[in-house]
Order: C-alpha cells, then structure tokens, then sequence
C-alpha cells in the first residue's frame, strides 16, 4: 500500500510538470517572442482559464503527502524551510501578477506585471528544478530524517545543472503550448524558436545525465530502458514540430517530461526523501506512512477524488480549447 | 521571543489576513451565481450585476488563492512535530480539501471568467454555481480540520503518533458540523452587508439606482436570515459544545472566575487575571447558567477550578468573544431594521438607515476574525485539545530568526497585497456595474 501511496504522489507530481509545467513555460518565453502588450496579453490569456486548475496539482500533491506520508511532509517543509518560503513568496506574485495584470488599463502596469510574471515563473522552474536535482542526489539527514544541512548546500553544481535543465525543458514546453493555443506574430517567432531550444534541450539532458551517472555510479536496471523511451519522445517531438503537427509535438512534449518525471521516481524509490551518499537511506515509503487503516482511507480519497478530476476536468477544459488570435 | 512564540504569531498573522478573503469568497459566491442565473435568463440588469460582481469576486478569489498557499504548507513548515504525529487525521481532510474543492474552484472559475460566449449558456451558469459549491466545500474541510483539533474524535494512539481509525468520524462530527454551518452564517452575514453595502452607497450618491435597489434588497434579506441564524441555533449550538468539551474556555469567554450556581452573563468588563474578577462589571444574573445548561440555577465551574497552565489567554478569548457576540447582535438589530423599512417600502429613500447600511460593511470581517480568535486563543495551551500542547508541536529544525525573518516577508508582500486589492476594488466600485467594462477575459475571448 504503501508503495501504491509513492504511485499517486509521484503521478500528481508529474500531473503538475506537466500541467503546470507548459503556463510556467509560457511565462517564461514570453519576453523572448511577444514584442507588444497586446501580444504579451495573449500569451497570460491563453493559459488564463487553466494555471490555476493547474497549480492545484501541486497543492493537492502537498495535501496528499500530509495524508499518505506525514512525516516526510514533516520533516522536509520544516527541513527545507528557506527554501519553501521563498517558492511560497514566487507562486504568490506569479498568481497576484496573472490575476491583476487586466484589471487595470496602463501600459506602465502592465509592464510591471509582466515582469514580475516572467521573472517568477523562471526563478520557480529553477526552484523546482534544483529542489529534483537535490532530491536525486540525496541531503544531508540527521538521525531523526530533518534535513541537516544549510540553504547554501542545496545550490551544488549538479542541482544548479538539474535548475537550468528544467528551465530549457519547461520553456520548451511552454513554446509547443504558445504555438498549439495561439496564432499570431508571436506565436511564428515562437515557432522560430523550437529548433534552437530543442538543441539546447539535447545537449543538457546528456550532461545531466552524465552528471547523474558520474554522481551515481552505474546500476544497471529496468529504469535505463526509461532514458531510451525518453528520447524517443524527445525526437518525436521535434519531428512533429518540423511538420506543424501541434498538437503532437505538445503530445511528444507532455511524453517526454513524462519519462523524466518517472525516471526521477524510479531513481529515488523506495524513499521520498534519500539521505546524501555516502550515508545511506533516507526516509522510506514505509517508514513515513502511516498505520494501514488510516493510509487505506487516504488513499481511497484520494484516487476516488483525482479519478473525478480528471473526467470533469478534461471534459469541461476541453470546451475552453481552441485557437486565439493574438494581435500585435 | 521564543520559536513558538514567532510561529505562533506567524500562523496567526497569516491567517488572519488570508481569512479576509474567503469570507468574502463565500459569502459573496451565492450572489454571483444568482445574478449569473438571472442573467442567463435575460436580465440586462442581472447581466450587469453578474459582471459587476465576478470582477470583485475574481480579485478577492486571486488573493485568497496566494495568501492560502501558505497555509497549507506552514503546518510543515513551522509545526513539523504535530504534522509528523497527527497527519494521519488532519492530512486527510486536508488533502480532501484540495482535491474535492480547489480542484472544482479553479477549473470552473476558469470557466466563468473565460467561457463567456465560448462554452454552452447552460455550462457557463452551472460553473457559477460549481464555484459556490467548491468554495463552501473548502470551507467545510478547513472546519473540519479546526474541529479536531478542538475535538479530536476517530482516532488512536499508537507507538506516539495519532492514527486515524475513522475517517467519516472525522467528517460527520456534530463538533464540526455546527461549528462549519455557524461559520457559514458569518460568511453570509458578511456577504450580505457587502452586497447591501455597496448598494446603498450607489443609492446614496444617487446613481445606479435600479441596481443600488436591487443589491440594498437582496443584501438587506440575506444579512437578516443569516444574522439571525449566526445567533440561533448556530451559535447556540457551538456553545453548548464548548460548554460540554472546553469548560476552560466558556470560562475564560465569559470571564468567569468563580464557580457559581446561577452564574451571571456579563455583557461588558475587563478581565482582571492577577486578582481574579471582572473589572467594572454589567452583568445579568443566572443568564450564564441557563444559556450554557438551560437551567437557571445551574453550577457553572469558573477559570479558579483549574490549574492556570490549562488556562488559554484570559483577556483575547474574553474580549474575542465579546466583541464577536456585541457585533453579531448590532448585525441582526440593523438588519431587522432595514428590513422593516423595506417591508414598509421606505428604505430605499431613508437616507439615515442607507448610511447605517454603508458604515456596517467592514463590521462583519471584525466578528468573523473575532470569533475565529476565540475559537482558536481559546484552545490554548492545547494544538490537539487535551493531547498534544501547542508548545510541543513546533518544528525542531527551525529557529526563532527563520520565523521572524519570512514574518516580516510576509507582512511585507500582505501589506502589498492589501492596498492593491483595495485600490482595484474600490475603483471598480467607483467605475459602478453600468460603466463598466466586461471582465477583461470576457473581453478577450467573445
């Protein structure tokens, strides 16, 4: 049970690169390909109607893991203190930014606002990106499984590299979005584009991976079939782009993080939060979980709940598709 | 300052201000979806109030959203050791929360802001009326949650953590249900004097009538029912369960020191905790005995009948209480006299009781507040009521210049989140609904 509890966290988790993953992306290219307000406008409206229902995935995620696994939600919120505060700070000027951006007509104010859009949407994607790389490489614990180390120790080369990384993916990502959702002079510079960030892509998923392994050592497994898979998507990505296929590229995209998220679950299982090498272990599915009865009712919620989502979810969304004209 | 101190104090600011604006969310959410039915039913003047309305009510939604992040992470953050041991419980109807609820807010909120015109008339109605049910669910778990903790029920200890051993124990407890539907009706109550509110302000500057008509009337009757059910029997009823589970806090409530047969109800005086009485006391005899028992004559235990490390915070729980019970009886005197001029057909020209009407709209965020600090200042020195202290439930790994220091974030970015909601709600209140221009997502997508 406990390891079906890893499942459903992991898969909420996923659900937000992915989700959320593509509006964070959108923010984060949109300095780069819209060169007018009205044109910045339309980036923030076509994923107006989602990015909220989108970083519910990473709230519910949180709630889930209180649920399925206190005391890692325990010991890594409290552990990593700074550092949730600083993407609580982020996550509330990218919302306030989304939401009061149009309720005032200024070009003054929205420049403002699309700065601050851009700007946390960015530092978040490095957040999350250094928070994985950390994960995967394992922290310094104290006996009692609280992180023991300082801020500045979370910000080691290989987390940093694992930061950038994600930047060049979920932009990406975001662009596939722009491009499927909008048309409209930006959405061709961003068209433009994808070629270059898909290079760019290539080129830090192999040093990450090289740095994964250098740090790691090799173990051969099951999960090395996960990286083949991986780039299978990402070529069938570029592929489907070359072709003006968008929603396939978006597909391929939405694959393609996929299997990295997965890969990063089957890295780190059985724990939820490793301990750094060369001390081992960590704090484990089972140690954190709590007794069956009560994990049995979290679960049931829980999947019950995420299944109705995603059936009133895609139904209702999908009424909401469909192109947008951006003007510029 | 020790660390709790500063996480305690930290938890309360955040709350405080965050609580602000799901008030308003919930209270204003019925109003929203009714004049969006009107509408759909080809009201020009419900359109313009279904526009007017959702703007405010998205700006409010958006800094609720940002200020309620927080919340559900300090429970890790800054109370590691009471997440560690009583997740198990409290993690459910948290995650409830945000899977049931804020899954449903969001998704159809992006529907009602954004379908205009886009999606079928009947879907964009129905997400309004999603929305009002996603935002009461949210309020439900949140309750559910506090009532545990002030009530712990379907639950073991085992091996020194708290388990759950009844989920629908947790959910159908009577601690929660009466304590979610009283925190619904102040949530109404302030809904309501909003809506009437800004309708007499627009009555009273002698413009937007028909709606200034419209929103003083539905107001008027909305703050009226609920008022009177924040009294009765919602208000009745927490009481009863305070008397029964938490007699040190009915005791510090009412600033009862001695236990007395017949105990008075004091309607105002200060608590003196060094000497042990009511300072300046206006008290009503044996009242206390028959509210809390329903016998006059009944024995109720004051504060000196415990130790005073069981007793919470004397003079907030005392003055909390007496501020939320003063304004909840000022709330329905107002609204049962703006009542009778509209049954009479007078109100909308007597200037005196529209100016009473525009000067109570902030009154019902203090009382809300006030009542969740006597809830909540009352429970000391329990986090858990009777199992866990608040002092023990602090995270280990954090330190008092960790707290003080993302406090002063917050107050910060909250100072910055208040004056921008003001200034953007008070100018779309200025512009008025016939003015104005359609959300701008309205706009955008038609």
């Amino acid at each position: 049970m406990s390891v079906a509890a890893f499942v459903v966290i992991a898969f909420m988790l996923a659900m937000y690169v992915l989700l959320d993953g593509y509006d964070l992306g959108v923010a984060a290219i949109t300095p780069l390909v819209a060169r007018s307000d009205a044109a910045r406008e339309g980036s923030m409206r076509s994923i107006g109607p989602f990015w909220n229902g989108n970083e519910v995935w990473l709230i519910a995620a949180g709630g889930a893991l209180f649920a399925l696994f206190p005391a890692a939600y325990a010991a890594s919120f409290s552990g990593f203190y700074l550092a949730f505060m600083v993407v609580l700070w982020l996550l509330m000027f990218r919302g306030i930014a989304m939401e009061l951006r149009s309720h005032f007509p200024s070009e003054i104010w929205h420049q403002f606002w699309d700065a601050c859009f851009a700007g946390s949407s960015t530092l978040l994607i490095v957040l999350f990106g250094i928070a994985l790389g950390n994960l995967l490489r394992g922290v310094p614990l104290g006996p009692q499984g609280y992180f023991a180390g300082t801020f500045s120790e979370l910000l080691n080369p290989y987390a940093l590299l694992v930061g950038v990384f994600a930047v060049a993916a979920l932009a990406l990502h975001g662009t596939l979005f722009l491009i499927m959702r909008t048309q409209g002079p930006a959405a061709e510079r961003a068209r433009r584009l994808v070629l270059r960030q898909w290079i760019v892509v290539l080129v830090l998923y192999v040093a990450v991976s090289a740095a994964t392994i250098a740090d790691r050592g090799i173990r051969f497994s099951w999960i090395d079939a996960i990286p083949l898979l991986s780039l299978a998507a990402l070529v069938w990505t570029l592929y489907a782009s070359l072709h003006s296929q968008e929603r396939r590229a978006f597909a391929g995209s939405c694959a393609w993080l996929a299997s990295l998220m997965l890969t990063a679950a089957a890295t780190i299982y059985p724990y939820l939060l490793p301990n750094l090498p060369p001390a081992r272990g960590g704090i484990s599915i089972f140690a954190a979980a709590p007794s069956p009865v009560a994990l049995a009712s979290a679960l049931a919620v829980t999947i019950v709940g995420l299944a109705a989502v995603i059936v009133y979810g895609t139904l209702v969304l999908k009424r909401l598709a469909g192109k947008l004209s951006v003007e510029e | 300052m020790d660390v709790v101190a500063a996480d305690r104090l930290q938890f309360a600011f955040t709350i405080m201000f965050h609580y602000l604006f799901p008030i308003t969310t919930m209270g204003l959410v019925p109003f929203v979806a009714s004049y969006t039915f009107q509408a759909a039913r080809g009201d020009a003047d419900a359109a313009k109030a279904a526009s007017f309305w959702t703007k405010i009510f998205a700006i409010n939604f958006a800094i609720g959203v940002v200020t309620g992040v927080p919340m559900e992470f300090q429970f890790g953050t800054n109370w590691a050791v009471f997440s560690a041991a009583s997740g198990s419980v409290i993690g459910q109807p948290l995650a409830m929360e945000g899977i049931y609820a804020f899954f449903l807010e969001s998704i159809f909120l992006g529907v009602l802001l954004y379908g205009k015109g886009r999606v079928a008339r009947s879907l964009h109605v129905a997400s309004a009326f999603a929305v009002w049910f996603g935002s009461w669910l949210s309020g439900f778990f949140i309750v559910a949650t506090d009532a545990w903790m002030q009530h712990p029920v379907g639950y073991q200890i085992s091996g020194g953590r708290i388990e759950l051993t009844s989920l629908p124990a947790v959910l159908l407890s009577p601690f929660a249900w009466w304590q979610y539907v009283h925190v619904m009706c102040g949530a109404m109550v302030a809904g309501g004097f909003l809506v009437s509110g800004i309708g007499a302000y627009y009555l009273l500057s002698n413009r937007e009538l028909d709606l200034g008509r419209r929103f003083v009337d539905g107001g008027v009757v909305v703050a009226l029912v609920f008022s009177l059910l924040a009294v009765f029997p919602t208000g009745d009823r927490n009481s009863a369960n305070v008397t029964q589970y938490q007699p040190v806090k009915l005791a510090a409530m009412e600033g009862l020191f001695e236990s007395e047969s017949g105990a008075p109800l004091a309607i105002i005086g200060m608590p003196d905790t060094r000497n042990g009485t009511l300072i300046d006391p206006i008290f009503v005899p044996d009242v206390l005995s028959f509210l809390a028992y329903g016998n006059f004559n009944a024995n109720v235990k004051g504060l000196k009948a415990y130790a005073t490390q069981l007793w919470p915070p004397v003079e907030l729980t005392y003055y909390a209480y007496h501020v939320m019970v003063g304004l909840g009886t000022i709330f329905v005197a107002i609204a049962a006299l703006a009542g009778l001029f509209l049954v009479r057909r007078t109100l909308f020209r007597t200037r005196s009781v529209l100016w009473l009407l525009l000067l109570v709209m902030p009154f019902p965020y203090i009382a809300n507040e006030a009542g969740w600090m006597t809830t909540e200042v009352g429970r000391q020195p329990w986090i858990i009521y009777g199992i866990m202290r608040t002092a023990q439930g602090a995270s280990p790994t954090v330190v008092t210049g960790e707290t003080i220091f993302t406090l002063i974030g917050f107050a910060g970015m909250y100072f910055l989140l208040g004056v921008l909601f003001l200034y953007l709600v008070l100018r779309e209140i200025a512009i008025g609904p016939s003015e104005a221009s359609p959300h701008a997502a309205e706009v955008a997508t038609a």
